[in-house]
């Protein structure tokens, strides 16, 4: 990521030491400024998308229209790519919702130097009429873990993609990274330069490659967190350096890292292997808790949906039935769990804060495969290790991750991703790449998967087949 | 085993003369482990890594997928930012 010491860059470092404009023009429009601009294309179906209930993309570009033709009178030296390139923007969109076609070139060869990923180059096809998008790339800029960021970070990054770009970000892409929408060939070594010398952060990844990995809150903040996901992420970022950066994956491929079942970071349907914690023994109950939760002296779910009266809590319909274990039980006084049953779904403790907790016995589960509809359908990820200990280095994990990356590197196709194989392959396969015995769980719907077959040598005792003794019983 | 010198060469070859101006790493890696049949993967990454910081070969991305070209071959910087291809 950044050279040695850049992590803690922003520890001392304040906006005013890198920043590019003044606050005159930083601030330079009104709310009337934005209602009365009118763009340089007309935009009719556009505008439509305005009408909605929810904030929309088109007046958000607007608005950075307005703000930069602003600073284009004020300070016309401090923009490096047109001043219009969120009119051309809007104009070619546009275009596209009139002819129902993209105008977008698709790839190329652009980049910073040495490195495969972090830019997606993109090109407009109608140069002529839209000449401020002519070139229209995207950075893609590692986030930090947790997206924790100072402001003075990111005024300093909004300054320079101001300067360097179009203004137009997207906080974050559903990768997780912060994603710099918009500018032309000749600043993306500059705007990399900005970036890793002036902001201390690198590029993410993007094509086939791994893409940056992403993190829930974690430890950081939340008391679900069976294991830090901040540190993983960082240190797995660290350490796959080669492969964030130069792509020679068959296809993309995605940590993230979830604290606990309750995937803030959805890591079960985004990524390609969803680290989700979770944890080996009893859910610690504190009864007189509980107590206080039917009392109503505590607000379940710690005040969350309070909006409304949903009428008394009622620790029965409210928790014991919606459990779906079944394995929850309470006479009036007293909780009980049979946590040999419980999945680990999360209801009872996010219902219960205060008087539930995750147990003590920690680690996480890994699962594979997920991913949006390319060749195939869209898919989340399937459990394959249930348990492993998350614990600095984490070599045990670095083992598996080199395991299924050289099996997928040497079996997948072209623009398969791991999932793909898996099912072309069999679960069954990939358990032995991973080098995991079978269990129930891994079968659990067997209509997507409904196989195992078990070797000899896989059966406590094997078996014999003596086909003469076979034949007498069963003549052909 | 074979030096990343030798896989370079092969490597060069291939973009060289292969139909497509642009292929996937998948297609380079069969390509050289057809003249070399014991080059593992890695070393074929690092000898198309040292291609890539030399000049020689160049990255294409669609944002989604990436492929590896011979510089100048094809499509180049030129041809993509105006659209007129040679
Ligand atoms: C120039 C036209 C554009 C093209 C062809 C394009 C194409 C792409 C591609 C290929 C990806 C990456 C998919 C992947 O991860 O494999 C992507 C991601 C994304 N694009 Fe665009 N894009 C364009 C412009 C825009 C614009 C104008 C916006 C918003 C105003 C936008 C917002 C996003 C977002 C939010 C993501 C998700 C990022 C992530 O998942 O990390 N894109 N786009
Ligand atoms: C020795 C006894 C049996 C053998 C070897 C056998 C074998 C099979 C096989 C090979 C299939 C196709 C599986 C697939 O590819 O999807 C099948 C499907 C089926 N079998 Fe059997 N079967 C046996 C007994 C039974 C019995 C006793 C029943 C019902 C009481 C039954 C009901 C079915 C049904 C309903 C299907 C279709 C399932 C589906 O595709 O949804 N089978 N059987
Ligand atoms: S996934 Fe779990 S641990 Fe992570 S922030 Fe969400 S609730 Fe907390
Ligand atoms: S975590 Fe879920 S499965 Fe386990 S006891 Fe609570 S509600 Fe039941």
């Amino acid at each position: 990521m950044s050279a040695e010491g850049q992590e803690k860059l922003w520890e001392t470092k304040k906006y005013d030491d890198v920043r590019i404009y003044t606050d005159e023009e930083i601030w330079n429009y009104t709310d009337e400024d934005v209602a009365n601009y009118k763009c340089k294309h007309d935009i009719p179906l556009l505008e439509q998308l305005e009408e909605g209930p929810w904030p929309s993309f088109v007046s958000d570009i607007k608005q950075e229209a307005v703000h930069r033709h602003k600073l284009a009178e004020q300070a016309p030296d401090k923009l490096l790519i047109p001043a219009d390139v969120c009119d051309d923007l809007l104009g070619q969109v546009e275009l596209s919702y009139v002819e129902k076609e993209t105008h977008w070139k698709h790839g190329g060869i652009v980049g910073v130097f040495g490195y495969g990923g972090g830019v997606i180059g993109r090109y407009s096809d109608q140069q002529e009429k839209f000449p401020g998008i002519a070139h229209f790339h995207t950075l893609r800029v590692n986030q930090p873990a947790s997206k924790f960021y100072k402001t003075d970070y990111l005024r300093a990054l909004c300054d320079i993609w101001e300067y360097r770009g179009s203004g137009l970000t997207n906080m974050h892409g559903s990768t997780g990274d912060t994603v710099l929408l918009g500018t032309f060939t000749e600043q993306l070594e500059p705007m990399f330069f900005d970036l890793t010398h002036d902001l201390g952060v690198d590029l993410g990844g993007s094509g086939s490659n791994l893409r940056t990995p992403s993190c829930c809150v974690g430890k950081a903040r939340c008391e679900f967190a069976c294991y830090d996901t901040q540190d993983i992420c960082y240190e797995l970022t660290m350490y796959y350096q080669d492969e964030l950066h130069r792509p020679a994956f068959p296809y993309k491929f995605k940590f993230k890292f979830d604290g606990c079942p309750n995937c803030c970071v959805a890591s079960i349907a985004r990524s390609d292997m969803s680290y989700i914690g979770t944890w080996k023994d009893d859910i610690r109950i504190d009864q007189e808790a509980v107590r206080a939760y039917v009392a109503g002296e505590l607000k379940p779910n710690a005040g969350a949906f309070g909006n409304r009266d949903w009428g008394k809590f009622d620790i029965q319909k409210e928790v014991i039935d919606l459990c779906p274990a079944k394995c929850m039980e309470w006479d009036g006084k007293e909780l009980k769990i049979n946590n040999k049953e419980c999945v680990r779904c999360m209801h009872c403790i996010n219902v219960m804060p205060r008087a539930l907790r995750i147990g003590t016995d920690t680690g996480c589960s890994i699962l594979f495969g997920a991913k949006a509809p390319i060749l195939e359908g869209a898919q989340m990820s399937t459990l394959v290790i249930p348990f492993i200990r998350v614990e600095k280095p984490y070599d045990e994990i670095k083992a598996i991750i080199e395991r299924v990356w050289d099996w997928w590197m040497e079996e997948g196709k072209n623009r398969e991703r791991v999932g793909e194989l898996i099912q072309r392959k069999g679960i069954q396969e990939f358990l032995k790449v991973v080098g995991v015995p079978a269990i129930p769980q891994h079968a659990k719907e067997p209509r997507s998967n409904p196989y195992i077959f078990w070797s000899e040598g896989e059966v406590p005792g094997g078996w014999q087949r003596d086909i003469k003794e076979f034949r007498k019983r069963h003549p052909r | 085993m074979a030096s990343i010198d030798e896989i370079k060469k092969v490597i060069v070859d291939f973009a060289t003369n292969t139909k497509k101006s642009k292929f996937y790493f998948k297609d380079m890696e069969k390509a050289v482990q057809k003249v070399i049949p014991d080059a593992k993967s890695r070393e074929i990454k690092k000898a198309a890594t040292a291609l890539i910081n030399e000049g020689t070969l160049v990255y294409f991305s669609t944002g989604s997928s990436t492929m590896y070209g011979l510089k100048g071959r094809g499509i180049s910087l030129e041809t993509e930012e105006t659209g007129k291809v040679e």
